[in-house]
């Protein structure tokens, strides 16, 4: 064997790889997993870890802080808050967490095999450029899941604990899980569409996460103007414009819940049916999601 | 069955014409793609890894054509891009292995592969540490490894030197003529360095302008155009006239003659004519013509961008 210019003694020479071989599925499914691992920061420097994970434990704060309360405090303070308002503009940092997470993680997940060129790498194997693309989306929304799901989780199981009978606290509540579940997911998929197509236009990070914060700050500004100025059905539509508003909106539909907004609210105001969240948020995920599809497909190298 | 075969392929970008109906036959082996920067060498590359569209033609990798069967193509050939394509802040370990798995290997086989492909290249352990901080030369072998790592049938290689020191380059080339010779996977290297692939390659092919300028065995461009240098004690131009007696083509002056080697065998009257003369023989010596002298006259833009 002429493996001198290596110089190792224990190198038994190149050997064919005769294992198994996994199809596109498989593939896409790694790439996803790593994806989700680097959402975290995980398997990652100290400092990639910071950012995401405290916006994680800043989105679960409520959570926490209740679920102290209540071990600390004895007083019965069950449903101090209630699953619906969680992810609603009635708390202000939870949903704001979570859109700080997306314009942190989605440039992240999809700048960076810009950046450093590597998507070539993946595109010469057996993975098309769709598979990538759903499979980068996949890991942001499920990494967005874990942030609405976790929280949701732990207060569900704060208020199971508080109450005298665990048990009986599941049998009264058993309905509400299917909403946490519902709008978690839905707030999840709805936020990946707008932010992962957002950040694949631009491979700069600070640029698409400037880019991926400023809608949802400037929308609900125009939103705001819109439903309170324009009083007319044009202007009630204006309440579409604020992401943050269609999640609220969804939220409570799926609940069956009222918000605790005052009547000078846009949401209040507009006056829509709550099935048109859903039926909105719907549509705005399909096409975010079509037109990343899209982006990639035409991508040349 | 042919590992590359293309039919009048041609690539029209918006402004330029890279490739200009190419037809191209090449058997399995390290086959040498020459042609001077822009002719078209990295374009069709990413045309035959079904990564760009042709405009035209056909183009088959494998038996297997590139338009419809890119998926199957592409996870049996390896492809080491002529960029850096490394995130520095991964181990390369933890982006071979991620990439292995990205190719279809499970994840005990991927890491296996990984440490045994990264260890074939020669990165010991330094492939723990994050690639920022590597040398081009070790980037340049995480880039081969992760093209090997699945154990393609064939790679691409796309300028593999690039940026390296003369030392770095020598053993790229030692671990491509390995990849090719002792792995018995196909290659298929694409360099302006006509020295590297007369050392490398078997087979090359010479783009010009989007067009084949040549398409041979490398022993074919050289053969029949070397010649024997014969050092004598005793007078050369003698000795070459008595060769070119007997036919050959020889010249001679001082102690050392040239005999031409084109498709004859002058061994014997070498020696026959020494033996009459009794001069004393000090050194035979094969001088292959390199593949730059032969194109140096026709080709002189092919090589002009040489480094």
């Amino acid at each position: 064997m002429s493996e001198r210019a290596t110089g190792s003694i224990y190198d038994l020479g190149y050997r064919r790889y005769e294992g198994l071989r996994l199809g596109r599925r498989e593939a896409t499914l790694s790439l996803y997993v790593h994806g989700l691992r680097a959402a975290f920061g995980l398997g990652r420097r100290t400092r990639s870890k910071m950012f995401p994970m405290g916006l994680g434990l800043v989105a679960a704060l409520p959570a926490i802080g209740y679920l102290m309360a209540a071990a600390f405090i004895d007083i019965d303070i069950s449903d101090a808050i209630r699953a619906e308002d969680y992810f609603s503009s009635v708390f202000f940092f939870p949903p704001a967490a979570l859109m700080l997470f997306l314009a942190a993680v989605a440039p992240e997940l999809l700048g960076r095999d810009q950046r450093y060129a590597t998507l070539p790498l993946y595109f010469s194997r057996a993975l098309s450029r769709r598979e990538y693309a759903l499979a980068r989306y996949a890991a942001m929304a499920t990494a967005l899941l874990a942030l609405t799901l976790g929280p949701q989780a732990l207060l569900f199981l704060g208020n199971a604990l508080v109450v005298d009978s665990f048990g009986g606290y599941f049998k009264d509540e058993w309905r509400q899980v299917g909403p946490i579940i519902g709008s978690s997911i839905l707030i999840s998929l709805f936020f990946a569409a707008i932010g992962m197509l957002i950040s694949a236009q631009s491979p700069r990070r600070a640029f698409a996460t400037v880019g991926v914060i400023a809608p949802f700050i400037f929308l609900p500004i125009i939103s705001g103007i819109l439903v309170n100025t324009l009083d007319n059905f044009i202007g009630r539509l204006g309440v579409f414009l604020n992401p943050f508003f269609v999640i609220d909106g969804f939220t409570y539909w799926f609940f069956d819940a009222a918000p605790d907004f005052g009547d000078g609210h846009p949401l209040i105001q507009a006056d829509f049916a709550g099935g048109w969240y859903f039926f909105f948020a719907l549509v705005v995920t399909a096409l975010g999601v079509a037109l990343l599809l899209r982006h990639y497909g035409r991508r040349s190298l | 069955m042919p590992l590359i075969e293309t039919h009048a392929l041609t690539k029209q970008y918006p402004r330029v014409l890279a490739l200009d109906a190419l037809d191209i036959h090449v058997e399995p082996g390290v086959i040498g793609l020459v042609g001077a920067n822009g002719a078209g060498k990295s374009t069709l590359i990413k045309i035959l890894l079904g990564l760009l569209p042709a405009t035209r033609g056909a183009a088959h990798v494998l038996g297997m054509d590139v338009n419809t069967q890119g998926r199957e193509i592409r996870s049996i050939v390896g492809y080491m891009p002529e960029h850096d394509c490394l995130p520095p802040d991964l181990s390369a370990t933890e982006f071979v292995t991620h990439l292995a798995e990205v190719s279809g290997l499970p994840r005990t086989a991927a890491r296996e592969r990984t440490a045994e492909t990264l260890r074939h290249v020669g990165l010991f352990e330094e492939r723990y540490r994050e690639m920022g901080g590597y040398s081009t030369g070790m980037k340049q072998r995480v880039k081969l490894a992760q093209a090997l790592v699945h154990d393609p049938r064939l790679i691409f290689l796309d300028e593999p030197t690039n940026g390296l020191d003369p030392a770095g380059r020598e053993e790229m080339l030692d671990l491509v003529r390995r990849t090719g010779r002792e792995f018995g996977i196909a290659v298929l290297m694409s360099s302006h360095l006509l020295g590297e692939i007369e050392r490398v390659c078997d087979w090359l092919v010479v783009i010009d302008g989007g067009r084949l300028v040549r398409s041979g065995a490398v022993a074919e461009f050289t053969a029949g155009l070397g010649s024997l240098e014969v050092e004598i004690e005793g007078d050369a131009g003698a000795l070459a006239d008595a060769l070119t007696e007997r036919g050959f083509e020889a010249r001679g002056e001082g102690f050392i003659a040239h005999v031409a080697l084109n498709g004859v065998d002058p061994y014997d009257a070498i020696r026959d004519c020494i033996v009459e003369m009794e001069m004393g023989l000090v050194r035979l010596e094969q001088r292959r013509q390199s593949l730059e002298d032969i194109f140096r006259p026709e080709e002189p833009e092919a090589v002009a961008e040489r480094v």
